[in-house]
């Protein structure tokens, strides 16, 4: 994946996700995990360092767009990167139920994580039942949403000649 | 290998950590940064996916339109007459108001705004505006829309500003129900639920003659100095005495769709003259 490569998807990732209405109330309007889906496709297809670097950016532009403070999105990022990296050998990369699967569990990771941060901050108001709902809802679109976004990245990367041809 | 794995971990450790710690005006000021590159981009997105959204409504709706465009002249000619009526009572409320020597009340000046995109992480409820510094908003001005008020102005960028909206259990309003001049406290009460309200109004005053009821109008109370006085807000709904038995409280059901913001206005009686650049100002 080039560098280029992976801003575009960066860039377009988080003004979608800005974009994008709030989804329902019973999945605790959680919002469709785009940005987190880019980080575990590089953090299943590619180097470490490439996904270091992919969850370091990509949590900076989530939370210079929202009101979360720098660096609490990267931190949850990179754990879920860090997660997924670990299984790169053990796990059919490729595979839709493979993202379906560490899409579900990384959105509950992360967002268990984030409620952790901002609830101890004080900055959110939210019931512990929002939450509960909130990281269900995560989970599952999650487990939709990457997928989706992975096979994108995989055919945008084949397209530009960027991923070996075997890799197919 | 093994080596190469540590030395990452510590360097992004490293980094994360200084972000983390970053000092709050620092971190601020990169925030807004990232925000005004964006903003033309966000602009861009939020536009076409307005323009997509609406042609499918056009597409849907075409059978409807003709029945929809005589409710509209209807209401066109309806509005008109109380046009009419009002203008007639203006002039004999200034007429009154001369007599008796009263300071006239300003009109409200409006700031038209698009929206251009919502919170990133979905933890509050916010909408995020294409006017910021530049057109002489800053923060605690209220927004609303023609149905009523949606919220208030957080943060403000040179090219953006953040809205915190009505229903995040963060934003709190002083409010009165019109019809008893009953004194209150609007809260969110989270993101909406489909049929459910998503404010409360708290500490309602028990004891007053004149008992608020079901159906009655809320509006901003002019104090704290946030809102002016008179926003409309929602009708009261499921009164009933608090736990502690002391005061009121009740269901607010917000007159604004807050799921559905497209265009709003911010109410801009304390808007600052935008700054002027060099070019402006003549030799």
């Amino acid at each position: 994946m080039t560098q280029l490569v992976l801003i575009f998807a960066l860039l377009t990732g988080v003004v979608l996700q800005a974009v994008l209405p709030p989804t329902w109330a019973w999945l605790g309007a959680a919002p469709a995990p785009i940005l987190l889906g880019i980080v575990l496709y590089v953090a299943l297809a590619h180097s470490q360092l490439r996904m270091l670097g992919c969850a370091l950016a990509a949590g900076l532009l989530q939370d210079a767009l929202g009101q979360i403070p720098l660096g609490y999105s990267s931190f949850g990022f990179c754990l879920a990167g860090l997660a997924a990296h670990r299984f790169q050998d053990e796990v059919f990369e490729h595979a839709g139920v493979t993202h379906a699967v560490f899409g579900a569990a990384a959105g509950g990771l992360v967002t268990l994580v984030l409620y952790g941060l901002l609830g101890k901050d004080g900055s959110i108001g939210l019931s512990p039942v929002w939450a509960v709902k909130k990281i269900a809802g995560a989970a599952l679109l999650g487990a939709l949403v990457t997928p989706v976004e992975c096979w994108l990245l995989a055919r945008l990367e084949l397209r530009l000649g960027s991923r070996p041809q075997e890799e197919r | 290998m093994r080596d190469r794995t540590l030395i990452n971990l510590i360097v992004f450790g490293a980094i994360l950590l200084l972000v983390l710690n970053l000092p709050l005006p620092v971190a601020g000021r990169l925030k807004a940064l990232t925000r005004d590159t964006l903003a033309p981009l966000q602009k861009a997105v939020s536009g076409f996916s307005r323009q997509a959204r609406e042609s499918l409504k056009l597409l849907r709706g075409v059978g409807g339109l003709i029945e929809e465009n005589r409710k509209q002249a209807e209401e066109v000619a309806r509005l008109r007459i109380r046009v009419g009526d009002l203008q007639a009572l203006e002039a004999e409320n200034l007429q009154l108001r001369e007599l008796l020597r009263f300071r006239q009340k300003e009109a409200r000046a409006l700031m038209a705004c698009e929206v251009v995109g919502r919170d990133v992480s979905g933890w509050w409820s916010m909408l995020r505006l294409d006017k910021g510094a530049r057109d002489g908003l800053q923060p605690d001005l209220a927004v609303i829309t023609a149905e009523g008020l949606i919220g208030r102005i957080t943060n403000v960028s040179a090219r953006t500003s953040d809205v915190l909206l009505i229903s995040d259990p963060n934003c709190r309003i002083s409010a009165f129900v019109e019809r008893s001049g009953a004194f209150g406290i609007v809260s969110g009460c989270g993101p909406a639920a489909q049929g459910l309200p998503v404010c409360r109004m708290e500490f309602i005053d028990k004891s007053r003659k004149n008992p608020v009821a079901e159906g009655d109008e809320v509006v901003t109370s002019g104090l704290g100095g946030v809102f002016s006085q008179g926003l409309p807000i929602g009708k009261l709904e499921h009164v009933h005495t608090n736990a502690s038995g002391l005061y009121l409280e009740a269901d607010v059901v917000l007159r604004a769709d807050l799921g559905a913001l497209d265009n709003v206005f911010i109410v801009a009686d304390r808007v600052q003259p935008p700054p002027r650049s060099p070019e402006d100002e003549g030799p």
